[in-house]
């Protein structure tokens, strides 16, 4: 009768001890769960962050642009000069 | 065992196998049907579009990317100041306020008001706070080098079921490898219908497409497309085409073609600009023919450099067509470095003639005449050979100078890969690598296509081109302290039965440096009018580019 009892009363106690951590497990979830939904919208606001500053990069760094940039300037191609024989290193006087 | 126990015994056996058919009926055959509706019941199944991969340059510059863009949509019925707000939003959004005012008029909860608007714009609309004025975000094809290299990429449209697709260039070619696969994921409700956020089911089978690394040098494509627009202009010409290659690989460095559209508008040009003409296109490449009939005859031991032309001392006659050379000159036993200097038809006839049918047609095979190259664009012709049952004397002859043959630019550009490439044919190519959204790089070896001449026969064929660059009528054009090989073309185009002799094909294509080749180009000027000769015009322009890139790959002058 006594085992009875001890049985009984260690199944309550497990019974109790699963429930209440059911509650705790549930009630972290929760708000885990806002956690997360928090993270993806900033994972998004990031990636969305990240593709207008790719945007700006590639349209400032596009030769299309740096050419007109350096036109407006007054930058202008120059004619190549080709030294077809080596400069001598001093002439002699 | 009494019958009374053996009949309760099959009532129960009976009742298990119901039992288990019933269950087989709804958790197999009928299994995914109410999934679905189990789905239907705590939530929706919200599709999620798979980004477009890039298509970057060999710097790694995105040529072709995308870009952050909003679709403006409104609730017609939570408008209020709706005189204020079709003024305010037409003038955001460009619209004309008739259009706004008649979208806003309908009696709907959701209606699209502008697709593809910028993120700035978004920002100043919800600044506004206006109450049935919502955003939908998505990505867009954005061109940051606006219509460079428009034939080479073509555009993103949209497919019968609204999807983007690919069409045309690089863009139609790997449109699977680009657009990825979309997903669906299921986005879950709680008892009061709201959205649960944390819950939404990420595992949707959603693939972003692969990107696309291409040999296309950013700087040679900008070159050659300032260039070639220049010399439309300066020539009067109704327009252009140029191609750039690493003649050991195949690599395509260049590649333009004028006029072009540009890819971010693509709806407001006429469909025939969306092609490619340089791989569409066909055409009689005249001169720029004779360096191949040439390479093949010294390759098949018929003739040397030295040969001595035994019928260039006038006009030929040949089944009742008089053959003449572009200028009415006539030298007596010119040796075939000067048929090649002199550009003389008279002298390539009788190449053709050494030749012969069989050799001139399988030769042209071995350079892959009348066959796809294999280039990865979309839309490439081949014209095809003639049956040789159908040649007659006079086809063979004109075939010697590039007359009475149709190529497209790429089958003419490839084939020269032989002559600059140690007698090996290369597959042309512009992309070099594929890399998947986990990072994985595929890369896409060059290929050997034929081997239609031996090294020497391509050494001496590249000396006489050596020659023609150095002696010809461009000579004038060509950088000083370089060995450059090179044959200009001037094409008549066929229309009607005859030659129109005021419209002509102009081109060049060439090589350098000669022994140690870093780019073949070809240069082509549609029906240029300030001069009609391949000489006047696309070999000066030839020359223009090939003096820049010589500059930009760090190659210094021989002083030959």
């Amino acid at each position: 009768m006594k085992k009875l009892t001890i049985v009984t009363s260690g199944l309550l106690l497990i019974v109790i001890i699963l429930a209440v951590a059911q509650v705790m497990m549930t009630n972290i979830l929760s708000t885990d769960g806002a956690q997360l939904s928090k993270l993806q919208a900033e994972i998004e606001k990031y990636k969305r962050e990240n593709a207008l500053l790719n945007e700006k990069i590639l349209q400032a760094s596009s030769l299309t642009t740096i050419s007109e940039k350096a036109t407006e300037q007054g930058f202008a191609l120059t004619a190549q000069t080709y030294l077809s024989t080596p400069l001598p290193l001093a002439l002699k006087q | 065992m009494s019958w009374r126990l053996r009949v309760a015994l099959f009532f129960f056996v009976f009742l298990f196998l119901a039992v288990i058919g019933r269950l087989f009926y709804w958790q197999v055959i009928r299994a995914d049907e109410l999934a679905r509706l189990g789905e239907m019941q705590y939530g929706r199944r919200v599709l999620q579009s798979a980004q477009r991969g890039e298509i970057k340059t060999s710097d790694d510059f995105s040529i072709a990317a995308n870009k952050v863009s909003y679709l403006v949509y409104a609730n017609p019925k939570e408008i209020k100041n709706r005189e204020a707000v079709i003024s305010v939003l037409s003038s955001l959004l460009e619209e004309d306020t008739a259009s706004i005012s008649s979208l806003l008029s309908m009696d709907r909860y959701w209606v699209p008001l502008k697709r593809t608007v910028d993120y700035e714009i978004k920002e100043k609309i919800e600044a506004l706070t206006l109450s049935g004025i919502g955003f939908e975000e998505h990505y867009m094809r954005y061109y940051p080098e606006a219509s460079t290299a428009a034939n080479l990429l073509g555009f993103v449209g949209k497919s019968d079921y609204g999807e983007d697709s690919g069409y045309f260039g690089l863009e139609g070619y790997y449109d699977r490898q680009l657009r990825g696969r979309g997903g669906g994921v299921i986005q879950l409700f709680d008892a009061l219908g709201k959205p649960i956020l944390a819950k939404m089911n990420n595992s949707g089978g959603k693939t972003d497409g692969r990107s696309l690394i291409l040999h296309v040098d950013r700087t040679v494509q900008f070159i050659v497309e300032r260039e070639l627009k220049k010399s439309i202009e300066k020539y009067a010409a109704q327009g252009g085409m140029a191609a750039v290659m690493d003649p050991k690989t195949g690599a395509i460095l260049a590649m333009s073609s004028f006029p072009a559209f540009d890819p971010r508008s693509y709806q407001e040009y006429t469909t025939d600009l969306y092609k490619n003409p340089f791989i569409t296109d066909t055409y009689e490449p005249g001169s720029t023919f004779k360096p191949l009939i040439m390479a093949a005859a010294v390759d098949a031991g018929l003739v040397k450099p030295d040969t001595e032309c035994s019928i260039c001392n006038g006009p030929l006659e040949i089944g009742g067509y008089q053959i003449r050379t572009w200028n009415n000159e006539y030298k007596a036993g010119e040796t075939m470095t000067e048929v090649i200097i002199h550009s003389d038809n008279i002298g390539m006839v009788f190449v053709a003639q050494k030749l012969g049918l069989k050799g001139m047609v399988s030769y042209m095979e071995k350079y892959g005449i009348g066959e796809m190259t294999g280039i990865d664009l979309q839309g490439e012709v081949a014209p095809g050979i003639r049956d040789p049952d159908s040649w007659y004397p006079i086809d063979l002859a004109t075939a010697g100078f590039g007359q009475g043959i149709s190529v497209t630019p790429i089958e003419l550009l490839t084939a020269f890969s032989a002559i600059a490439n140690e007698g090996k044919r290369m597959e042309p190519h512009i992309v070099s690598m594929i890399e998947t959204p986990e990072g994985e790089v595929i890369h896409i070896a060059p290929k050997v296509q034929s081997i239609p001449i031996s090294a020497k026969s391509a050494k001496i064929v590249t000396e006489m081109m050596v020659q023609a660059v150095d002696k010809g009528e461009a000579k004038f054009a060509k950088p000083k302290g370089y060995r450059i090989a090179g044959k200009t073309g001037t094409a008549q185009i066929p229309i009607a039965g005859h030659y129109d002799p005021h419209q002509t094909i102009a081109s060049f294509i060439g090589f350098a440096p000669a022994d140690d080749p870093k780019f073949l180009m070809m240069v082509i000027i549609n029906r240029p009018t300030t001069s009609i000769y391949g000489s006047e015009t696309a070999a000066p322009t030839f020359f223009t580019i090939a003096k820049q890139l010589l500059a930009y790959y760090d190659i210094s002058p021989t002083g030959q």
